[in-house]
């Protein structure tokens, strides 16, 4: 038995160590996720006047900051008494906005922080076993993905055309972001009540030339068929099935018509996904008949799919409908609807009520489940306390676990594309479940962002050029009053999955709690008290731990296994690490039960 | 553009330096320096190791951000070698059986620690320090041990160190105001918000040249019209206060004698006396909180995201995130700070109350802009 320990995992945000015991066969036997910070966010919210927290949590992250300052500001309508009346135009205008972070952090995670693994020199020696096919592919993979700084053998590896135009696309999208934000990272726009920022009719004419920009990307980078045909075969197609025959078929035609002259140019249609779909799925690869792997959809898989749902809060106002929302009713219609989804893909209606977090194996002092607006949490106060030696029936983390009705859960874009019922993902999904494989792991994850980023960018063009009206109304005043002795409920969607905040007030108006339960606290969770591990852990225990299956015998000094899987969850830690309330810590346990 | 080359950017005024760098753009301006580019590359690379505490990585996206120059640009016009960033590099803390693993080329901390016992780097630091509990720095960890730990060796080695955004310069959100506060005990490297005594710097004893480039997070033109300054030698590491104000940021982006009220895009309603009470309006943001007055950055002429806006153009009042003393000293970010004095001794209500007045009685409110703004702090 090895311990192989993966600290810092690097290229996600934050400061993430997974630890893993491996066994001689090169199997993960056991692991742990831990948040390596505490930063105590929320307690800085404390006595704070509410308004604030808009700004001040979006402090929390720097590639998710929109999705921080939205969940901020539906809590913030709630307890002010306004979300009902928020006006359509700025609920369009913080679509808009997020739905550009989305696109820009999924562009960012894609390209920039996950596919670098795949020019991981344990893949050159696999494909050097492949005569004339593999060498050309290697060639291929490095003129696109190699991240800057890199180097092998010792010679500077030139950075991939792939990821230096993804960062021109991060920038360009920013800028998009910063004509109605203000400015990014940490867009000054959205606020309680509505927006700051009154769009022009140039800006809709700027805001199409910055997407027509990026569909220049997608289109002539990501996909060779282009993303309209895509989406037509696969968003729009009749049936999961349908969705998934396009696809198989679209691949072998363009590994038919290439296989033979071993050219991977994006002139043979070996778009960017192309590339990760035919050669990233065993399953995919030898019904083409390609030959060679990388076989992501044997790392990321959970064991006992039982053991975890596919959870999501909803996204995007149904601006629809007109002024305000409902902020209890918040995901029940709209573009990505809120659902949970058990293990068998069945999908149920989602309440806030069954959330709770737990903190027997996290670095505070209770351990009680308890829902977010009565949370009690006290961190640990001496460094004698916080050690990351002691195994799974220790203390490990700074990230608490979040369950629902007791059950961990997946979030991010998964259990959205499940959510809306998307055909392609819901298509692979159930392929790979047909076939022994588990439904979600690390291909499928990266498979239904992509196809995310697809379907958002269609629906963004909507929302500028047919929702957003210049000459509508922005914003609805607020008076701090408004804010006495109240409590608000924010429901979101970050890029990398379910973000929730929470917020009382006392009879000053200021905060006298503020929870927020986030993507990677829910992805990346610790054991529970009954011991039961978080969905990273999972998908971690029982693969293995090098390259294409051990393919080239075991290296535990290269866990490509832990890589590929961790990184697959796009984990967020300085999101996911914070801390509540100590000043209610006197208050009586929680009574809530799980229904 | 002889005359450009000539001129030590850093040290020139804000004006000029704007006026040169909007004209020419700054990869341009970079390129100027060519022939010193060039003997910088015969000589060798510039080395940084660019580390993360606590903090969001929103300074690191910022960078990727970047217009002039964009973060390649800067990289091969400058000669830069990345010998260490988290967020980006190909490498990772690789441990088995508690045991660094393989060689630099995979595992980050061997990387690391290999280039700090090289020397030679400029270190540059994202996040604050985090020296709770009880001085032992474990609230925040990576590569099995703390980051005051990695912090100490690397700012120990290096030639200087840019504290880049909030966190890493004065604590920024980290050291907000909270009943735990004194247990987390995080630190700037070498403040703690205005408090020079309190950086980490002092609490270790070590003495290095330090710039702090402010804002939350920092404009990716701070940081590398900054680092090139540094590369390029346009001023001394021996003299620093020369081109640094007393909380050491460069004067040229965060001007001792004027503040982002100065030039910001509302400053005209300001003028008129025409302040919004709601967010509603096109007026000035003075009555809804904004900092503008009292913080000192070029965002008014330099806006942000390759110039496409900035905070009080999209109708948001400044909150004051490039001072030291943010968020406490600046919030509640939407409510007037009234008893907050000006630089010249005048509160912010006064001011208004005086423009308000000035427009009513149809009179120009410049004078009280000079009344107002004439002097720095005394």
């Amino acid at each position: 038995m090895t311990k192989v320990v993966v600290d810092p995992l690097t290229r996600i945000e934050g400061h993430l160590r997974v630890s893993t015991e491996v066994d001689d066969n090169g199997v993960i036997t056991d692991a742990q996720s831990s948040g390596m910070l505490f930063r105590g966010i929320e307690r800085i919210m404390m006595k704070r006047d509410p308004r604030d927290a808009a700004r001040l949590v979006q402090r929390i992250c720097g590639l998710c900051p929109t999705a921080q300052s939205m969940a901020s500001v539906n809590a913030l309508d709630d307890l002010f008494g306004v979300a009902e009346s928020i006006p359509k135009d700025a609920l369009v205008t913080r679509n808009i906005i997020q739905g550009l972070n989305t696109l820009t952090s999924h562009a960012t995670h894609f390209y920039v922080l996950w596919m670098p693994d795949i020019v991981n020199p344990a893949y050159r020696d696999i494909l050097a076993t492949v005569d004339n096919t593999g060498p050309a592919l290697w060639k291929e993979l490095l003129s696109r993905f190699a991240p800057i700084s890199y180097k092998m053998d010792g010679e500077a590896i030139t950075p991939g055309a792939g990821y230096i135009n993804a960062i021109k696309q991060k920038k360009n999208l920013e800028e998009a972001m910063a004509l109605i934000g203000g400015k990014m990272p940490h867009q000054m726009s959205t606020i309680a009540g509505g927006v700051t920022y009154l769009p022009t009719v140039a800006d809709i004419g700027k805001l199409t030339s910055y997407y027509l920009n990026l569909m220049d990307f997608v289109n002539t980078s990501t996909l060779s068929v282009g993303a309209e045909t895509w989406l037509d075969n696969t968003f729009r197609a009749s049936s999961p099935q349908k969705a998934v025959n396009f696809v198989m078929e679209h691949l072998q035609e363009v590994v038919d018509g290439s296989l033979a002259s071993q050219n991977f140019s994006k002139a043979k249609g070996w778009g960017d996904l192309e590339l990760f779909a035919a050669f990233g799925s065993e399953l995919i690869g030898e019904t083409l008949g390609l030959p060679a792997t990388f076989k992501f959809d044997r790392t990321g898989q959970y064991a006992e799919d039982a053991n975890v749902g596919y959870l999501t809060y909803g996204v995007f106002y149904d601006v629809e409908n007109g002024d305000g929302y409902n902020p209890t009713e918040f995901g029940k219609s709209g573009f990505q609807q809120a659902a949970f989804i058990n293990s068998s893909l069945e999908k149920k209606s989602f309440n806030h009520e069954y959330i709770t977090e737990e903190t027997t194996h996290a670095f505070y002092e209770t351990d009680e489940g308890l829902h977010p607006f009565d949370g009690v949490t006290e961190p640990v106060r001496t460094a004698d306390e916080i050690s990351y030696e002691g195994g799974s029936d220790s203390k490990y983390t700074w990230m608490k676990a979040p369950r629902y009705n007791g059950i961990p859960c997946e979030v991010g874009p998964i259990s959205r594309m499940l959510a809306m019922g998307e055909p392609l993902t819901v298509g692979l999904m159930n392929l790979f479940k047909d076939n022994g494989y588990s439904a979600a792991n690390s291909f499928t994850r990266m498979i239904a962002k992509m196809q995310e980023t697809l379907i958002l960018s269609e629906q963004l063009l909507k929302w500028v050029t047919v929702d957003l009206d210049p000459n509508g109304k922005y914003y609805v005043d607020t008076d701090l009053k408004m804010a006495k002795d109240s409590e608000g409920i924010g429901l979101w969607e970050a890029p990398r999955g379910a973000l929730g905040h929470w917020i009382k007030s006392g009879s000053d108006s200021m905060v006298t709690n503020f929870q927020m339960v986030v993507p990677t606290t829910w992805n990346a969770s610790p054991r529970d008290k009954n011991g039961v591990a978080g969905p990273l852990e999972q998908a971690l225990i029982g693969t293995k731990i090098s390259a294409a299956e051990n393919m080239m015998g075991i290296d535990n000094t290269n866990p490509t296994g832990i890589l590929h899987t961790a990184r697959s969850f796009d984990p967020c830690i300085a999101c996911a690490v914070h801390t509540i309330d100590l000043s209610n810590k006197d208050k009586e346990q929680g009574t809530f039960t799980i229904v | 553009m002889e005359k450009t080359e000539k001129q030590d950017f850093l040290s020139m005024d804000r004006r000029t330096f704007l006026k040169v760098v909007g004209a020419i753009g700054a990869s341009t301006f970079l390129g100027l320096h060519r022939t010193q580019i060039t003997k910088a590359l015969e000589l060798s690379k510039t080395k940084v190791i660019w580390l993360h505490g606590a903090e969001c990585t929103g300074c690191s996206a910022s960078l990727l951000d970047a217009g002039n120059p964009d973060i390649m640009q800067a990289i091969n016009k400058l000669s830069v070698d990345l010998v260490f960033h988290e967020t980006i590099m190909a490498h990772q803390g690789i441990f088995v059986d508690g045991a660094p693993a393989g060689t630099s080329e995979l595992n980050s901390e061997i990387l690391l620690d290999e280039a700090i016992e090289e020397g030679d780097y400029i270190l540059v630091v994202e996040g604050a320090i985090a020296n709770g509990p009880d001085g032992s720095g474990k609230y925040c960890m990576y590569g099995e041990r703390t980051f005051k730990d990695m912090f100490e060796k690397a700012a120990s080695n290096a030639s200087m160190i840019m504290a880049v955004g909030m966190c890493a310069a004065f604590g920024g959100i980290n050291s907000a105001d909270s009943d735990i506060a004194d247990l987390t005990d995080f630190r700037g490297v070498d403040f703690v918000k205005e408090s020079h005594s309190k950086g980490m710097l002092t609490e270790l004893g070590i003495d290095k040249p330090v710039i702090n480039i402010a804002g939350c997070p920092s404009h990716p033109d701070w940081v590398l019209l900054t680092l090139a300054a540094v590369i390029l030698g346009k001023f001394s590491l021996n003299d620093l206060d020369s081109v640094l104000d007393k909380y050491k940021r460069p004067t040229v982006f965060f001007p001792e004698t004027n503040t982002m009220h100065d030039n910001c895009p509302r400053r005209g309603y300001y003028d008129r006396g025409i302040l919004d009470d709601d967010f509603s309006g096109e007026g000035c943001l003075l009555k809804v909180g904004c900092k503008g007055p009292y913080t000192r950055s070029d965002c008014g002429l330099r806006k942000w995201n390759n110039g496409v806006s900035m905070c009080t153009q999209a109708g948001s009042s400044c909150i004051g995130c490039a001072e030291p003393g943010f968020p406490d000293s600046t919030s509640p970010f939407y409510e007037m700070g009234e008893d907050k004095p000006l630089m010249g001794g005048v509160t912010i209500d006064t001011a208004a109350k005086v423009g308000t007045a000035a427009a009513v009685a149809g009179v120009g409110v410049h004078a009280l802009r000079r009344f107002v703004f004439k002097d720095k702090e005394e």
